[in-house]
């Protein structure tokens, strides 16, 4: 018999689970919202009831379903400008910190990963470009990975409909974008050399031992996808990666508390970030 | 309770106790919210002043002595804290204080001892 | 000034290339004076299972953090009973810290652990017998439910059987059911078990 409904006991028992193991909070009003989305995989994996979906979603070794369960349960379109109050961060609190202690002359390295279609490192680029002058007096270099090559091309091309920056600042859409025949816009030239895309698995530590010195890492919306395993791996890659005092972002509703103690919650006005300890 | 109710964050790794803990203080009129560990603690609490801290000690990633020890080096207005264990060892208590607790108790907790030293640390009338 | 690319990577900066990568090398570096060697080193190891009682042996005497969440993540990675039997003795340090990261290495390992589960659950100490507990949350195994209610039924100590039912919360069944009521009055004048045991039943019922 089809599965037609939730019982309170069987929100509260998956509630309870999912904040455990995300750090997600649903409020009781939003009891339509998970248990639609309950429903809807109930249904997809042919597990006829809540108690025999939980328990798959407990125990399966692969944690697919969790993964496809926590896609369904978080927002997770990509767009220019994404959770900006993190570039706000960036720009008056998180860089300020790293040039003091940066020698004069000495590069600023920021990683954002995954770049998916680019839309996070041209958006970090802009925002620079645009509210942080002092982009004059230093070197930035601004390295974007993904693991799918073809999401890396399309990244490198930086071509994207007009829906896609439909909330991009006209003035922005003027100043970097160059309108394309077919009505798409490009990124220009100049700001898509800035960005140097390059291929990453973070699982494979072949590929990530020589990401070094970086000063700010934006990691937004893909760990929460992850293992527990995978996502400490994760955070030791990112560990290893920064420089003493170096920054990560994570997305707004992803927390270290469920990886890793190892970096120091910072709260800044606009954002909490997580950093590698200063040297002493 | 006045106008404006104190808010307690309540630190514990097992989901039952944080209920139990929760709905003692907010039956008594407080304002409670909750934290799975350390790090989760620390989050919540660099960005809500609150009134008071109910800190178990086991839990993973980051536990209650980490957190405190974190919490009382930061320059921010903080309350007091209420360390709680599952044991009694006189060597527990010490790090506690020394973590910077206020009180100390051991689990499982009586409403009316909850309700009693939580009032006393915040100054305030509670009751069941 | 502005964007910069990047320079190709200096080959002689990072952590002692000259050390050979591979198990003797590695495990020389793990007791490397330097912090960050030992943390490249542990890491490193996790390609070579072999090394195991080596990592065990520097988790011991291991006092720095950094290097100790690289000891357990490479340990929690073997998924084998020689790494379970070392974090397992962890759990009975006075070191708090090394108990829970012990924890949360072992959950991460439930194939190797749950031989070695029924035996924990009827250790002498109540703390390691909670900290099994706290392992079994990620423990895929059919006898769960059946070594929970057995700690129900069996356990004198309050804190080991509140544990199990929270656990039970999530995971119990109507087979738990029975075992839960006893022990609301075996702990009759406790009121925190009255009403975890009322969740548990809650939960347990309310499907």
């Amino acid at each position: 018999m089809a599965k037609t409904d939730i019982s309170l006991d069987e929100f509260q028992k998956f509630r309870e689970f999912f904040y455990r193991k995300t750090g997600i909070q649903f409020d009781d009003n939003k009891r339509y919202f998970v248990d639609k989305r309950l429903l809807e995989r109930i249904e997809a994996t042919g597990t006829e009831s809540f108690r025999h979906y939980f328990t798959m979603l407990r125990f399966e070794a692969s944690g697919e379903e969790l993964q496809k369960l926590t896609n369904l349960m978080t927002v997770n379109e990509t767009y220019f400008f994404r959770e900006d109050y993190q570039f706000r961060c960036l720009v008056d609190s998180m860089l300020p910190a790293v040039c003091a202690r940066k020698k004069p002359g000495a590069r600023i390295r920021i990683w954002s990963i995954p770049s998916s279609s680019g839309e996070e490192p041209y958006s970090i680029a802009i925002y620079l470009l645009e509210h942080w002058p002092e982009i004059a007096n230093w070197d930035v270099e601004l390295i974007s990975s993904d693991i799918d090559t073809d999401i890396l091309k399309r990244a490198r091309l930086g071509c994207y409909s007009p829906r896609s920056v439909q909330h991009v600042k006209p003035a922005l859409l003027d100043r970097y974008f160059v309108r394309q025949k077919n009505g798409d816009y490009q990124i220009s030239d100049e700001l898509r050399d800035s960005v140097e895309f390059t291929r990453v698995n973070l699982a494979e530590m072949t590929d990530t031992r020589s990401y070094r010195n970086f000063d700010i890492i934006f990691c937004r919306n893909l760990l929460i996808y992850f293992d527990d395993l995978s996502r400490r791996k994760a955070a030791e890659v990112f560990y290893d990666a920064l420089n003493a005092g170096g920054f990560v972002c994570l997305g707004h509703s992803e927390s270290m508390s469920r990886i890793t103690s190892l970096f120091s919650v910072k709260k800044y006005p606009e954002a909490i970030v997580y950093q590698k300890p200063e040297q002493p | 309770m006045s106008q404006h109710p104190k808010h307690i964050l309540v630190v514990d790794d097992a989901a039952t106790v944080r209920m139990y803990h929760r709905q003692i203080l907010q039956q008594a009129g407080f304002a409670v919210d909750e934290a799975v560990n350390g790090v989760e603690a620390l989050e919540k609490a660099l960005q809500t002043p609150y009134d008071l801290y109910l800190v178990d000690i086991n839990m993973p990633k980051l536990d209650g002595y980490g957190f405190l020890q974190d919490l009382r080096s930061r320059e921010i207005v903080q309350g007091p804290a209420i360390m709680i264990s599952t044991e009694a060892e006189a060597q527990d208590k010490a790090r506690a204080f020394a973590a910077g607790a206020n009180l100390y108790m051991v689990k499982p907790i009586k409403p009316a001892d909850l309700l009693k030293y939580c009032a006393l640390l915040l100054g305030v009338e509670a009751s069941l | 000034m502005g964007f910069v690319k990047s320079q190709p990577a200096d080959p002689s900066k990072g952590e002692d290339r000259k050390v050979q990568r591979d198990l003797a090398g590695l495990t020389t570096a793990l007791c490397s004076a330097d912090p960050k060697s030992r943390r490249w080193a542990a890491r490193d190891l996790a390609h070579f299972p072999a090394a195991v009682d080596a990592l065990l042996t520097q988790l011991a005497r291991e006092t720095d953090r950094e290097v100790r969440e690289a000891i357990f993540i490479t340990l929690a990675q073997f998924d084998n009973s020689q790494a379970v039997n070392g974090l397992i003795h962890c759990l009975r340090s006075e070191d708090a810290a090394l108990r829970n990261s012990a924890i949360d290495a072992l959950k991460l390992m439930p194939a190797a652990v749950a031989p070695m589960m029924a035996q924990l659950l009827r250790d002498p100490s109540a703390d390691v017998r909670i900290l099994a507990i706290n392992v079994l949350e990620s423990l895929r195994h059919p006898e769960v439910e059946a070594w929970l209610i057995g700690v129900i039924a069996q356990d004198t100590h309050v804190n080991v059987c509140a544990t199990a039912v929270d656990l039970l919360t999530e995971v119990g069944t109507k087979t738990a059911v029975q075992a839960l009521l006893a022990l609301k009055s075996r702990f009759a004048e406790e009121p925190f078990m009255h009403f975890a045991i009322d969740v548990a039943l809650q939960r347990i019922q309310g499907e």
